[in-house]
């Protein structure tokens, strides 16, 4: 068995892949649906000038309040599909 | 910059009752260090590839309003909304990412490092305050 303080090197900290995953979701979807909602409410006669540029990349967003929803779901995806890949590849690294 | 965790390890093993010595893997998972590169390479792959793929779906989509990702050239030198711009998105984008994931690591371990060294003095201090007081 390897000696106590050994252990304690050569620790690090490994990562919850799918928690950082689910975190950084709702995160990312949260802050997309709060600021498509910021300039919705804000109005204007441009609104969202540039928000609304993402429709580009998320097919079906729109800065209204429908919109803010589906930008919710997409931004839970990126920032999910971010989180678990992260955590996978630094647990993978950190582990050899 | 190597950040250690230091444990008396004779409180942790002989000294102590089983389900205390217990604790150790506790305190592993409260005060280890991340892993610096590790962090900064899933960084590195994470933030390569988002610019990557944003490039890509613009570039197959054809099209784009302005502005668009093409700004991005102002800080990566290179880039463009096209199939070279891909590649060097990735480059540039991995480069940003593995900075960004490494310092943030470094940091981290940097302050964990000072708040246990405060813990420790502040318990070496408490432990030896009556010193004078058993001379």
């Amino acid at each position: 068995m390897e000696p106590e303080e050994d252990r304690f090197d050569k620790a690090v900290i490994l990562l919850n892949a799918k928690l950082l995953g689910i975190v950084l979701g709702f995160l990312s979807g949260t802050a997309l649906f709060l600021a498509t909602n910021f300039l919705v409410l804000k109005g204007g006669p441009h609104t969202g000038a540039h928000l609304s540029l993402l429709a580009s990349f998320f097919p079906g967003y729109r800065v209204t309040f429908f919109g803010s929803i589906i930008g919710f779901c997409y931004g839970f995806l990126v920032g999910f599909l971010i989180g678990t890949v992260l955590g996978a590849v630094y647990n993978k690294i950190a582990r050899a | 910059m190597r950040v250690r965790v230091e444990f008396d390890s004779a409180s942790l093993s002989g000294r102590m009752p089983v389900q205390q010595n217990s604790a150790a893997p506790q305190f592993l998972l409260a005060f280890a260090p991340l892993h610096r590169s590790a962090l900064g390479i899933a960084s590195g792959i994470v933030s390569g590839g988002l610019v990557s793929a944003a490039t890509l779906a613009l570039v197959i989509q054809g099209g784009y309003p302005e502005p668009n990702l093409g700004l991005l050239a102002q800080f990566f030198w290179g880039y463009s909304v096209s199939w070279r711009g891909v590649l060097v998105g990735f480059v540039w984008g991995w480069a940003a990412g593995f900075i960004l994931g490494w310092g943030f690591a470094v940091v981290r371990n940097a302050v964990v490092w000072v708040w246990l060294t405060l813990i420790r003095s502040r318990a070496e201090m408490e432990r030896y305050s009556d010193f004078l007081d058993h001379l």
